[in-house]
């Protein structure tokens, strides 16, 4: 079996009192979708913004090809191949699309002045492989759709080297045909073989249609993991609700 | 269907209508009328050589700090300490002028005095800015205190040292350095010598009437200038623009957001140093209530030039035709003195208003609507 990307262990995050993350493992492997599922607050974005660099973690580590790594910051992390789409997608609304595209990383010539043309021209192009035609660069990205956004953060994280894809929740605000979209640009970015995508979802066909391998966290544990052969329907409905039966859930509903 | 794509839902817009969505529109236009309005009323005085000049004089005054506040302003944060830094500039400059160096070092040249008083309100600007973006305290509440703490500082310097809160009568350090000519001296001298070889531009006696601009007209061009390219053109700009629009996203995106503020708090420590300057080497004097209010009109017309009170966006140039404005009403009442003074004020809360409802719409198209 293949090397992971990206492995984590033992990983344990703290918020003050608060234990967001209590020892969560996870492997992820280029070429495949792994979905991160569980409850609203089991930890999901926690463990990605650790991952990205956003947070510190208390304990655990970290490793990239085998070799245990510390992100001191976004810039750390996304130089070590992370690439993170963030639920609130970390796009500046009054900004065009070049400029966000750019944003932190712009390619700069004399006196760090931008290279404007270029940089609209590398944008249009990166979002247009991965699916979407957009004409004007220029165009500030409050304007956009949700799925355009969300293709702009993607294109975005790949042109910057992304090794890891990380997608937080990105069909969650879209609607059916976006969210195929997106669903189309993930299969798109998978097929490249060379890029491991972590998808976090709340959507169990979602998760079913893209995803290679699952984990699910309830309250900052992993309840439960395994490849998409070994997770049946019926176990994977009880591990997304948090562990859970459906049975339990419904007599829970019957009684109101 | 199959040719229906984003490509062609975004309608072609003329040169015309593009330039009637840029932000300074607005801007321009009060400009252009307050213009020729002046110009009418005063019987055309506003801009006959000496008007223009001193109209120009208060414009560069204003717009050498609106530029401060508004680049400072689209990075999301304000200074209210910028009248105050001007107050504590110029006592340091004038009082090292007058006594000497700090400790009995000597003599204080134009230069040493410059450079040190800059020094120690760049020192200012990194530690207000420090205390902001450390502490995560709005920058309003921290600005406040510095206003009132650097006003109160200039005044007890002034009474312990110099027993007064005045300096005037100091000699007229222009004649013989030439730092203190480039600050408070005249330049281009060429564009009234050509106005007189025209046949314009004369005194009652039929000599060359006025030499030369006031030095800040210079100082304002370079700062606008820089200001311009670096917002418009540069990976800072872009960070500035990043830093007040969504803090969060430029930070997750590897944008240095606590440097960019700090850098420009200290960058509006240095325009008020820089109208300072061109003050005390232009009158050679200096007192304790110099640039009192001016941290208001900097922000004031920082807003009618289409600056977001929010952040994340604005525009130099809009700033230019916000300070223009604004100078040129200041200045009305001496070109037409059967008005009050006091009606600038009442102007310039009405553009301010209009300008803020102006900015909201801008900002609403460009967002959606959210
Ligand atoms: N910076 C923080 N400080 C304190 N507590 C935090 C912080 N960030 C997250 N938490 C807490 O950690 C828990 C996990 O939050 P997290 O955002 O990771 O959940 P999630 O699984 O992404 O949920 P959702 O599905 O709603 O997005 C929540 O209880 C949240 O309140
Ligand atoms: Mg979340």
């Amino acid at each position: 079996m293949a090397e992971p990307y990206l492995r984590v262990e033992n990983l344990v995050k703290r918020f003050g009192p608060f234990t967001a993350l209590g020892g969560v493992d996870l492997e992820v492997f280029p070429g495949e979708v792994h979905c991160l599922l569980g409850d609203n607050g089991a930890g999901k974005s926690t463990l990605i913004k650790t991952l990205a660099g956003v947070h510190q973690p208390t304990e655990g580590k970290i490793y990239i090809e085998g070799k245990p790594v510390t992100f001191r910051s976004p810039r750390d992390a996304s130089a070590a191949g992370i690439g993170t789409v963030y639920q609130d997608l970390a796009l500046n609304p009054l900004m065009s699309v070049t400029r966000n595209f750019f944003m932190g990383r712009e390619l700069t010539g004399p006196l760090g002045s931008l290279r404007m043309n270029e940089m609209n021209q590398i944008a249009h192009d990166e979002m247009l492989k991965i699916g979407i035609d957009f004409s004007d660069p220029t165009q500030a990205v409050g304007t956009m759709s949700g799925g355009q956004r969300q293709t702009l953060a993607i294109a975005r994280a790949i042109y910057f080297g992304a090794k890891v894809l990380i997608l937080d929740e990105p069909t969650s605000a879209l609607g059916q045909r976006q969210q195929m979209g997106v669903l189309k640009t993930v299969k798109r970015v998978r097929a490249r073989g060379d890029i491991a995508i972590i998808f976090i979802t709340h959507n169990e066909i979602h998760s079913r249609l893209v995803g290679d391998r699952y984990t699910f966290l309830a309250l900052g544990k992993s309840i439960g993991a395994g490849t998409a052969a070994e997770i049946g329907d019926k176990e994977m409905r009880r591990l997304m609700s948090g562990g859970a039966e459906m049975g339990d859930l419904k007599a829970e509903l019957d009684a109101i | 269907m199959a040719d229906l794509n984003e490509a062609n839902r975004l309608q072609q817009e003329t040169a015309l209508q593009k330039l009637l969505r840029r932000p300074e529109i607005g801007s321009f236009v009060v400009m252009i009328i307050i213009i020729v309005a002046l110009a009418i009323a005063s019987d055309g005085k506003a801009f006959n050589p000496l008007g223009l000049k001193n109209n120009i004089a208060i414009i560069a005054q204003y717009g050498i700090i609106a530029t401060g506040a508004a680049v400072l302003m689209i990075a999301g944060e304000f200074d209210l300490s910028i009248g105050s830094m001007i107050g504590f500039a110029g006592m340091s400059m004038a009082m090292m002028l007058k006594w000497g160096l700090p400790f009995g070092l000597g003599e204080a040249t134009p230069a040493a005095a410059f450079f040190i008083t800059l020094a120690m309100t760049l020192g200012i600007g990194w530690v207000i800015g420090m205390i902001v973006v450390r502490s995560g305290l709005s920058s309003f509440i921290v600005t406040l205190a510095f206003l009132f703490f650097l006003r109160g500082v200039t005044e007890v310097c002034f009474r312990l040292i110099n027993q007064s809160t005045q300096i005037s009568g100091l000699q007229d350090f222009k004649l013989e350095s030439w730092f203190a000519d480039i600050m408070g001296g005249e330049v281009f001298g060429w564009f009234y010598d050509f106005w007189f070889a025209l046949g314009g531009n004369l005194n009652r006696n039929g000599e060359q009437w006025v030499h030369g601009f006031d030095a800040r007209f210079f100082w304002w061009i370079v700062i606008v200038c820089v200001a311009y390219f670096v917002l418009s053109r540069t990976q800072i700009g872009n960070w500035i623009y990043a830093t007040g629009d969504n803090k969060e996203a430029a930070r997750a995106n590897g944008v240095p957001v606590d440097k960019v503020k700090v850098g420009l708090f200290m960058f509006t420590a240095f325009c008020a140093t820089m109208f300072a300057a061109c003050q005390v080497y232009d009158t050679n004097t200096s007192d304790a209530a110099k640039g009192n209010l001016m941290e208001l009109f900097a922000i004031a017309i920082a807003v009618v030039g289409g600056t977001l009170m929010t952040g994340g966006f604005g525009s130099v140039l809009g700033v230019v035709f916000g300070a223009i404005t604004v100078g040129l009403v200041a200045n009305a009442v001496f070109f037409i003195p059967a008005i009050d003074g006091a009606w600038f004020r009442v102007f310039l809360g009405g553009i301010l208003l209009a300008a803020v409802f102006a900015n909201e719409r801008i900002r609403k198209r460009i967002t959606g609507g959210i």
